[in-house]
């Protein structure tokens, strides 16, 4: 097969495309589901973020008239893309490697951004003042997220590098390769403070309950997705369950990528995922509160940064 | 392309979102709405529904309260906000005769002489399995339009 197109199947397809889109609608569906059941509810049927989407395509387009039109459309277009690209991206252990052409963990780290990025525009081109303010608590929110990003992923660099003898591996594949050789960082006490920052940034990144400031319903009205109606609103829906594959599948190479080869690596990798949902957003979803933004602010800065910096140095030093 | 639409339209009318127009009311149906229809014992979320914040992203509007006259603008603004297709239940006796408040000089009710009305769930609040039958039913009068 040519590389352009296994590179475009790898997006539009496979890691990607329709199979993240379907992994990523039926977390969400356990997801509301689990929550339910947690709150001794019914709950909605597993496909009905499914439905969801298709409800949403078949409702009209509502452009507002204080809107920055082009923006306010372009901006879903902009974020579903960038996610579908980072899906392919991230490797299925003992299932998929992903082409050193399309990147490695730097633009993978650029990529994350890009969610959080269209929605501070779409907020900002709504010409509405709950966009607005969920403008500034975006970003607020993204700068105090990024700084332990930045450090888990070069603890995990500089931890497989320096195993392998260079500095710095920055390629998710060779992060997978080694793990699956010499063993889980999950299992690995020096990497448990980074393990924690990560644990904290998912939250933030994802936008549930602790975390959700930017969209926050009860008091933002979903902030920047307050003006979205029909279709477009359903194109960030798809970038949200495309960015919960990404995140939770970077959780698991980064951490605990052991599994076999073929269909049963996607098994333990389907099981590692749904494992995670469940612990790591279902659980904390239902149990805790909204923060207020500028608790969250400093509670990134002292907790995760410190933990991830401790982490950073336990790896240099080690 | 018929039986196709036809089957999205039924995939569609599984997901109902609310949306919650007070108009005067004195708060007793939305007590009713916000929590007794959601609490554990009548869970509406198994039919697809979610409360949502915005009125954009609204299918069935769910209107409680006698619409004032100091509300109306607003409610009928809020009402054109709405994409259509769309459905309308009125919550309580207030929107369907005034209620309580009827004949006062500050109420311009009812409500269906300025909204099209497709469900009224009567009551002084309504019980919630009364106003779960009423999003039901609406949920079969929104498929309609889909």
């Amino acid at each position: 097969m040519p590389q352009s197109l296994s590179l475009l199947l790898a997006v539009l397809l496979f890691p990607g495309g329709l199979f993240a889109l379907a992994v990523g609608l039926l977390l969400k569906g356990v997801d509301r589901r689990v929550a339910a059941r947690l709150q001794r509810r019914v709950g909605p049927p597993l496909l009905q973020p499914v439905f969801d989407l298709v409800k949403l395509s078949r409702k009209r387009i509502f452009v507002p008239d204080s809107a920055c039109r082009p923006i306010f459309l372009a901006a879903p277009v902009i974020g579903t893309a960038a996610m579908l690209l980072a899906a392919a991206l991230v490797p299925i252990p003992g299932v998929y490697q992903p082409d050193p052409l399309l990147g490695d963990l730097f633009v993978l780290f650029y990529l994350l951004a890009v969610p959080a990025v269209v929605l501070m525009l779409a907020g900002s081109a709504s010409g509405s003042p709950f966009g607005a303010i969920g403008f500034s608590r975006e970003m607020m929110l993204m700068l105090a997220y990024e700084g332990p990003i930045v450090l888990v992923i070069a603890a995990v660099a500089l931890r497989t590098g320096q195993a392998e003898g260079g500095i710095v591996t920055f390629s998710l594949s060779e992060i997978v390769r080694w793990q699956q050789a010499h063993g889980a960082f999950l299992f690995d006490p020096v990497m448990w403070p980074t393990l924690i920052a990560f644990a904290a940034f998912c939250p933030a990144n994802l936008g549930i309950v602790p975390f959700d400031i930017a969209d926050a319903e009860t008091e933002l009205l979903d902030g920047p997705l307050l003006e979205y109606a029909g279709p477009p609103l359903g194109l960030f829906r798809v970038m949200s369950a495309l960015k919960a594959v990404v995140v939770l599948g970077l959780g698991i190479c980064l951490f605990f990528p052991n599994a076999p080869a073929g269909v049963a690596g996607l098994l333990v990798w389907a099981l590692k995922m749904l494992a995670l949902m469940v612990v790591g957003v279902t659980a904390l979803r239902v149990s805790a509160g909204r923060k207020r933004i500028d608790r969250a602010f400093t509670f990134f800065f002292r907790w995760p940064l410190a933990c991830a910096a401790f982490g950073l140095v336990a790896v240099l030093v080690l | 392309m018929g039986a196709l639409s036809k089957l999205l339209g039924r995939i569609s009318s599984r997901s109902p979102w609310l949306y919650r127009i007070n108009a005067g009311s004195c708060n007793g149906c939305d007590v009713e709405l916000a929590t007794t229809a959601f609490i554990p014992r009548y869970d509406v979320e198994r039919l697809g529904c979610q409360y949502c914040a915005s009125p954009r992203h609204a299918d069935i509007v769910l209107i409680t309260g006698p619409l004032t006259v100091r509300v109306k603008d607003k409610v009928l603004r809020l009402y054109q906000e709405i994409p259509d297709p769309k459905a309308t239940v009125a919550v309580g006796i207030c929107p369907i005769s005034g209620g309580f408040f009827r004949g006062s000089y500050a109420v311009c009710g009812p409500l269906d002489n300025f909204i099209p009305v497709d469900v009224n769930v009567v009551g002084c609040p309504p019980r919630p399995q009364a106003i779960i039958e009423g999003i039901a039913k609406a949920i079969e009068i929104w498929r309609e339009r889909l």
